[in-house]
């Protein structure tokens, strides 16, 4: 009965949190509000569009009931784009994700801590030349269930592929990153969901690894910060390595 | 006991004061009279997340999420069956779309759950050592870890304790500097990202003071950047809700 699975989500399971992605459809049948336990459905009135949930969306697709709007971002022309930001502007880090669409702002709102899936970056009106959290599976997705609703597929695949392998080879060069700089933090800007899933393994094994061979090294650093510092309280220590 | 029996139990579980309630680290605290469907899926959501990329067990929610999720189920469930009562294709499929949400979300409370009771069942003497660990099992999680303890115990005594001197008996023995019980790795690597803080300016980063090999220092997070960070630096800003593992 207990969960017989390592920390962290598996591939399915990640294919599960993209399923609640917001997409855009245009409904081809009348379908009435329904009172789902996430609160109602918009009524579907073809030919007006409604945002859904991407298993809503594609349980409608499947039965020829509506036809799902790619995301700008998936479009060629932006994955172009894209993959030449990847390979030419920064060929290191990962193309940004794209911005917040609410800011923090004085008042407090329940928008503030919101994240993905929950962000609606794959509706039609999501801003393009961004590749939102759950891009790869949202895209392999669409490719599967809906290649019909996709313009050129055959492009939109190669690109996914491209972009694919070049992130994966940035993901594995992050490793160089991790060796106690920065305060044991190295950031991943603009990773998605399904690289995070799939180097997770590798990545923590080396963090966790480069931890365990240098913690004689840090404790030493530490009693020896320790006695340096004196009488000063340790908050004050730690801002001389900032 | 079955997943069944602890979800049952649930119901009857009386709503806790939510200890971490101050504020900021419940983004749905404009509309706490009366949670949203949206807002509670979006809550579930994020702890089981955390609670799959934790090697720790977290906080049991106390503001009775899991209790209400679980009530919502029940309600749907019953609407389900009262309508196969009249068999219309057209509320067919709707039917078949209400079914399929409420999987969902099973799905979702049986693997949080499950996966706190894979964590119990690892380390069950360590989070039953002491009350501030005890505090974040659930009521029917603290009678599953006394009773699997319990159970481990006698079988331990009448295999093999049972004829080892008394003094070699305990299973806590914390001679010699070393402890008995075992606990999770807290310095374990976790993926987390910035949900934004409004403690420092007005772009919502995170700050994490993380503690390195060769150097402890302040690292800035945005909103939204997923970063690597041992757990036990960014537990308390997970606990905050200002950052969530992915």
């Amino acid at each position: 009965m207990a969960l017989p699975l390592q920390a962290g989500l598996t591939p399915m399971e990640v294919a599960f949190l993209c399923e609640m992605e917001m997409v855009t459809v245009v409904p081809r049948q009348r379908l009435e509000s329904l009172n789902l336990l996430s609160g109602p459905t918009p009524t579907l009135r073809p030919p007006h569009r409604a945002p859904l949930p991407l298993w809503l969306a594609l349980l409608l697709k499947r039965q020829r009931r509506a036809n799902i709007l790619p995301p700008p971002w998936l479009l060629p022309s932006s994955l172009e784009r894209i993959l030449r930001h990847e390979t030419e502007t920064s060929p290191l880090a990962f193309s940004p994700p794209p911005p917040h669409p609410h800011p923090i702002t004085s008042r407090i709102s329940p928008t503030d801590h919101i994240s993905p899936p929950f962000l609606p970056s794959s509706t039609a009106d999501a801003p393009p030349d961004y590749l939102p959290y759950h891009w790869l599976e949202l895209g392999e997705i669409l490719l599967e269930a809906a290649s019909d609703d996709v313009p050129e597929p055959d492009r939109v695949r190669g690109l996914l592929r491209d972009l694919r392998e070049v992130r994966m080879s940035k993901m594995r060069g992050s490793v160089k990153g991790l060796e106690g700089e920065g305060g044991g933090v190295s950031k991943m800007t603009g990773v998605g969901a399904m690289e995070v899933s799939e180097g997770r393994g590798f990545i923590l094994g080396v963090l966790d690894g480069l931890r365990k061979l240098g913690s004689s090294r840090e404790v030493a650093r530490r009693e020896r910060e320790e006695e340096e510092g004196g009488g000063e309280g340790s908050e004050d220590e730690e801002m001389e390595f900032e | 006991m079955d997943i069944s029996d602890i979800l049952q139990g649930l119901g009857s579980r009386p709503v806790d004061r939510d200890p971490f309630a101050d504020g900021h680290d419940d983004p749905f605290a404009a509309d706490r009279g009366q949670q949203s469907g949206q807002a509670d899926l979006q809550a579930l959501t994020r702890v089981w997340v955390n609670e799959r990329g934790a090697a720790e067990l977290l906080p049991w929610p106390r503001d009775g999420l899991i209790e209400r999720a679980t009530n919502r189920i029940k309600q749907q469930i019953e609407l389900v069956e009262q309508m196969t009562g009249d068999m219309d294709p057209k509320t067919n499929f709707s039917l078949i779309i209400i079914q399929t949400e409420v999987e969902r979300w099973k799905f979702l409370i049986r693997s949080y759950l499950r996966t706190r009771v894979s964590k119990i069942d690892k380390h069950t003497l360590h989070y039953l050592s002491t009350p501030a660990l005890l505090e974040r099992l659930s009521e029917t999680e603290v009678a599953y870890a006394t009773r699997h303890q319990q159970l481990l115990h006698n079988h331990y005594l009448s295999s093999f304790l049972g004829s080892f001197p008394q003094n070699l008996q305990n299973l806590n023995d914390t001679a010699g500097g070393i402890s008995m019980i075992s606990g999770p790795d807290e310095d374990a690597g976790v993926f987390v990202r910035g949900l934004g803080s409004r403690d420092v300016g007005g772009e919502g980063t995170v700050v994490v003071r993380g503690r390195g090999r060769d150097g402890d220092g302040e690292v800035e997070v945005e909103r939204g950047e997923v970063v690597v960070a041992r757990w036990s630096d960014v537990r308390d800003l997970v606990e905050k809700g200002e950052m969530e593992l992915v």
